[in-house]
């Protein structure tokens, strides 16, 4: 059974503008996947039904074998880490112990436990010493291992990142995807940095206008000029 | 704006108003997490930040006079009434604990005057002007800025209420001071509050919170009281205009009678007003002086603190 | 920005910091309240007060000149206050300078509203200056505030970090764009860069709360701060409120 399940996933905003039309993908256990498309292709709309902030229209999205719907909110956002585009919006108590411990406070750990769990996880990302501090303290690169951090600290099976090295200089970058690629948690990450992505992913999905394009190797896409081109993505060849 | 300090007003004043604002906010926080529900922390919280900081800033209106914001029908028209006492009376608690910004003692009567009846009193204006004019954006933003000036005078009017029962300052004094200057202080306030509303509605409608067309029944109560205010106030005026002796009496004691602020509004005291006569220019004369003083120590007050 | 070094004596250990936040800012309501309400003229206890608050400043390690210093803003605001009452409350006249006269109730008002007023800052500048900000959401959220509140002011800190920062830098921008405009034109910029800060303010709150929903938010911030109420520092809070609280008291009596 795929650890994460899309199904003919259709989605329209409030204003009528057409979303998703009908997305259909699986990602096994520990695939590591790269979800590639233009701005305006439905990524972010897409990952955002992936932990229930967003619920389809119709068709369906199932996590380990559970469906997202209002009545499994809980059980489905414990399995699923999202980390958004902008860090700020992660990082949002006035300290960073306080962030990381939010999501084990709000699973109901003591707070002895939740504050151990969090300082575990700051140590593990390079950001020992800064458990007081809050996040306007920190570099840019620092910030965004910070929200992963926040989201690390609960365990979820499946990271799903959004833009995770934009507005990252080069160290930040290496720093980052050192780290995702030591990982071992079932990965989907949206961007448009295809360097990163080949550094990470074997599998790509690709979007256009709310329809999912393409789906295969990573490799096969980024040596392919016309491709690229035609599905409006860039890379450094 | 009126933020009291601690010493100005007396215990029973203290305590009367700590249980009143009390009582209005238990009731605020129970009413805001029904409209809101989830949502309200964070939108509660960017409220208050930006609050907080508009606060700081200063709008320079020109003559080295500046206009500053409250923003208590602002926030009422983005988050609604209650979810708005909430904010104003957190900027109001950080202002009192972090900046001493109003005093401690004083943060029962700080928070009514402010929280409580600035949001509460202005949004019921906001209604009450709704309800004759229509709800068309740009009739929801002049009634937006009206309801603005009308809450400065209402916090206004309230702490003049204050300094007076707690025998700081006699009535008449506290009113012409404290009220005048905030008559003043509102201008700027419906100023703000107009442009930031035109230039949010223009960009994102959305944000402001959708007003129900008043009902008849609204609107019926609406025209009553504008006409019995519209009486109230003929009265008072033709009551002040034959008995000019309260406001003569604030003046001799100001001492102020012979000397040059008198001369300086002296083009008005030859006009023949309605009302008052000369004791209405000099009137408007002690609370402009009283306005700039205000504004003036306020600004010092705050330079002082950006270190 | 003016706030980031308020509570640099929150990390020097001092008896005042060894005491729980909650009861520090319990007794620092005591005090003002205490000097808040003292009678008129009560002179005796208004200088007994303002002396136990500073020595409370050296308790909790604090120089008095940054203690003064820190209450200079406020005070300037409180002195122009204080001579407004000086020179607008009736009575009898005892003095005349230049066109103003002075009653004893103008004389009295002031000396106690600025004494007063003195006293109850000292006390909140302490409180601030050994207390950090998310200390002092803490004890109010012991004190029993309402959760909209002390969520709110819990989620403002870094709000504010992030609105301020984003003020300045479209401010900048603005500015570089339209050097040498007007004093119309430059405040109507300020309105057009705030109203935009106000909008991107809002559309943040909803995506912090999509993140905050994402890792389990249920409506309360639970806090990971325990509780350090000990029984020592109940007894020193006591004894603070009570003595303040006679001092007060004992002006009332048969002066």
């Amino acid at each position: 059974m795929p650890l994460l399940e899309v199904t003919d996933l259709k989605y329209r905003y409030p204003d009528g503008t057409h979303a998703l039309s009908g997305v259909s993908f699986a990602v096994e256990r520990g695939e590591k996947v790269a979800l590639l498309g233009p701005m305006g292709a439905g990524k972010s709309t897409l990952l955002l039904h992936l932990n229930g902030l967003l619920l389809p229209a119709s068709g369906s999205v199932t996590i380990d074998g559970i469906a997202v719907s209002g009545g499994t909110l809980r059980e489905v956002r414990k399995r699923v880490g999202l980390v958004f585009q902008d860090p700020d919006d992660q990082l949002f108590l006035p300290s960073l112990l306080e962030d990381v411990a939010f999501g084990p406070l709000n699973e109901g750990r003591d707070p002895e436990d939740a504050e151990l769990l969090a300082r575990g996880v700051l140590q593990s990302l390079g950001l020992g010493g800064n458990e007081l501090r809050a996040a306007h303290h920190l570099s840019g690169g620092e910030k965004r291992l910070a929200a992963l951090a926040t989201v690390l600290v609960s365990h979820p099976l499946v990271l799903v990142l959004d833009e995770p090295t934009s507005n990252l200089d080069a160290r930040g970058k290496r720093r980052l995807v050192g780290l995702l690629r030591q990982r071992e948690e079932t990965l989907l990450v949206a961007t448009h940095d295809l360097t990163m992505a080949r550094a990470l992913c074997e599998r790509a999905v690709v979007m256009a206008d709310g329809a999912l394009v393409h789906d295969g190797r990573l490799e096969h896409i980024v040596s392919n000029r016309e491709f690229l081109d035609h599905h409006g993505l860039w890379a450094d060849l | 704006m009126a933020h009291i300090p601690d010493g100005f007003l007396s215990a029973p004043v203290i305590a009367g108003t700590a249980i009143a604002s009390s009582g209005a906010l238990a009731i605020a926080a129970r009413r805001s997490r029904d409209s809101l529900g989830g949502e309200e922390a964070p939108l509660l919280g960017a409220t208050t930040a930006f609050v907080f900081a508009a606060q700081m800033l200063n709008f320079p209106l020109g003559a080295g006079v500046s206009a500053h914001l409250l923003g208590a029908v602002l926030v009422a028209t983005l988050v609604g009434p209650w979810a708005g006492m909430l904010v104003i009376f957190s900027v109001v608690l950080v202002q009192a604990l972090l900046f001493q910004d109003g005093g401690i003692a004083a943060l029962g009567a700080n928070a009514l005057n402010l929280a409580v009846i600035g949001v509460g009193g202005g949004y019921a204006t906001y209604r009450w002007v709704l309800a004759l004019v229509g709800v068309g954006p740009r009739r929801v933003i002049s009634a937006a800025s009206v309801a603005a000036y009308v809450s400065a005078l209402l916090v206004g009017a309230a702490a003049a209420v204050e300094l007076a029962l707690s025998d700081t300052l006699p009535f008449e004094t506290a009113l012409i001071a404290v009220v005048g200057s905030h008559a003043l202080v509102g201008l700027g306030e419906a100023f703000l509050t107009g442009a930031l509303l035109t230039l949010v509605y223009r960009t994102q409608p959305g944000l402001i919170a959708k007003q129900e067309t008043p009902s008849g029944a609204e609107r019926g109560w609406a025209y009553g009281l504008a006409a019995v205010s519209l009486l109230v106030a003929i009265l008072a005026a033709y009551g002040a205009s034959s008995r000019p002796d309260a406001f003569e009496a604030a003046i001799k004691q100001l001492g102020i009678e012979g000397t040059p602020l008198t001369h300086f509004t002296g083009p008005f005291a030859d006009y023949t007003a309605p009302i008052g006569g000369p004791w209405v220019a000099a009137a408007l004369g002690v609370a402009f002086v009283f306005a700039l003083g205000w504004s003036l120590a306020r600004l010092m007050a705050r330079a002082g603190r950006r270190r | 920005m003016s706030f980031r070094h308020l509570d640099q004596f929150a990390q020097v250990y001092s008896p005042i910091t060894a005491i729980a936040p909650v009861l520090r800012v319990i007794g620092t309501v005591a005090v003002a309240l205490a000097a808040a309400t003292l009678r008129l003229g009560a002179w005796a206890q208004l200088g007994t007060l303002a002396g136990l608050v500073l020595v409370l400043a050296v308790v909790a390690r604090i120089p008095l000149p940054t203690l003064l210093l820190r209450m200079l803003g406020p005070l300037v605001f409180v002195l122009f206050a204080s001579v407004a009452l000086l020179i607008l409350v009736p009575g009898e006249v005892v003095a005349r300078v230049g066109w103003i006269s002075l009653t004893d109730n103008g004389l009295l008002r002031f000396g106690s509203a600025l004494g007063r007023a003195f006293t109850a800052l000292a006390a909140a500048v302490i409180l601030v200056s050994t207390t950090t900000f998310p200390e002092i959401v803490q004890a109010l959220r012991e004190l029993r505030l309402p959760h909209a509140v002390t969520t709110a002011l819990g989620l403002a800190y870094r709000f504010l970090y992030v609105i301020v920062d984003e003020l300045e830098r479209l401010q900048r921008a603005a500015r570089s764009r339209n050097a040498g405009a007007g004093a119309a034109k430059r405040r109507r910029l300020l309105v057009s860069v705030v109203a935009a800060v106000l909008r991107r303010s809002l559309v943040r709150s909803e995506r912090t709360h999509r993140a905050m929903l994402a890792r389990g938010f249920q409506g309360e911030i639970v806090s990971l701060h325990r509780s350090r109420v000990d029984a020592r520092s109940i007894a020193l809070l006591s004894l603070l409120v009570l003595v303040v609280g006679a001092v007060t008291l004992s002006s009332y009596m048969d002066l």
